[in-house]
């Protein structure tokens, strides 16, 4: 099975490269979709092996995984699409148990949890907002998961396809899951480790952002 | 009698550009409608404030004055909502178009890129 990672990526110039030696030991190929980066992600990302797809203007990190899929499907025939971050906090290791449900046809959606796996220290603030979105993805989805705000992920080809993001920004990973159960597809848990550093934890999502995605959400209701 | 002279002025104003938008192709004939009939329900009740207060009575409303202002708020409230929603649409245009051009022109890795051209 042709196995695509798509890592968005936004001035990640000083780790994009370590991230995708990561995860090319367990893929065929490396999708960086540089979101309008600053810096030079993209000239990092393209000697470290990856295809780099460039956003013009910045979109968002849901915006850059939808132009990922699109193009590991329709351009590089991908079978199995994992969705993986560009910062160094996911595991490409975890990478084989996180696709096994997908290629042995248990599953269409693989979605990561660190609760289930190992997770660095969390600060209580965050882990305390974590678990708020585990709520709201319930009242939202119906989905009672153990970690709803975990990026790492993988889909079937098929299950790709039914996937159509519309949130360019944080709200995509609720719109995700709202699309899961929408369309009925199977899915299951994998524990994933997720490290932390002082680096990612500051540049983590603010606890206002929910605000934000709560927004963004409500005005996708309105479009639809 | 000021106020009223300068409202009446602005109204008579506000009216000649939307004219001039209109000839000019820039507002449709449905716009241009609606903003004619409001400038002159401006003027008119300008002219005799009295009505607002009949229409504020007869709609349970204290004076004329504050029916203006709720029809006011409520008009300006849907009119952001209205905004928000186009901005949204367009904000997904954007994105669309971004992704077709980003989808169309990959670069390849350099190891490829090299194999491809031996």
């Amino acid at each position: 099975m042709k196995i695509v990672v798509i890592i968005p990526a936004y001035d990640e110039e000083g780790r994009i490269a370590a991230s995708i030696s990561d995860a090319s030991a367990f893929v065929d190929e490396v999708v960086v979709v540089d979101d309008c980066s600053r810096d030079q992600t993209r000239a990092r990302a393209l000697s470290a092996g990856a295809y780099v797809l460039s956003h013009l203007i910045n979109r968002g990190q849901g915006a850059a995984l939808q132009t990922g899929m699109d193009f590991a499907t329709k351009n590089l025939g991908a079978e199995v699409i994992v969705h993986f971050d560009a910062d160094g906090q996911m595991q490409g290791s975890d990478i084989p148990a996180l696709i096994a449900p997908i290629v042995d046809g248990l599953a269409e959606v693989a979605l990561g949890s660190r609760f289930l796996g190992r997770a660095g220290r969390i600060p209580f603030t965050r882990r305390l907002l974590l678990k708020a979105a585990i709520l709201f993805t319930f009242i939202t989805s119906g989905l009672w998961l153990t970690d709803t705000h975990n990026g790492f992920r993988a889909f079937s080809r098929e299950a790709a396809g039914k996937i159509r993001l519309t949130q360019n920004r944080m709200a995509h990973a609720s719109e995700i899951l709202e699309q899961i159960s929408a369309k009925k597809m199977r899915y299951v848990e994998v524990p994933v480790t997720i490290r932390y550093s002082a680096e990612t934890l500051a540049k983590g999502q603010k606890s206002s952002a929910m605000f934000r995605v709560a927004w963004d959400l409500f005005k996708g209701t309105l479009l639809k | 009698m000021w106020i009223q002279a300068i409202l009446i002025t602005f109204a008579l104003f506000a009216m000649g550009r939307v004219f001039v938008q209109h000839r000019a192709q820039k507002v449709s004939s449905g716009w241009f409608g609606t903003w004619i009939v409001f400038w002159l329900a401006v003027i008119v009740v300008v002219l005799r404030p009295s009505l607002t207060d009949m229409a504020a009575t007869a709609l349970g409303v204290g004076r004329g004055a504050d029916l203006v202002v709720y029809v006011s708020l409520a008009v300006l409230f849907y009119s952001l909502f209205r905004l928000a929603m186009r901005q949204e649409q367009h904000n997904r245009e954007l994105t669309e178009l971004v992704r077709k051009m980003a989808v169309e022109h990959p670069e390849m890795p350099n190891d490829k890129a090299r194999m491809t051209n031996e």
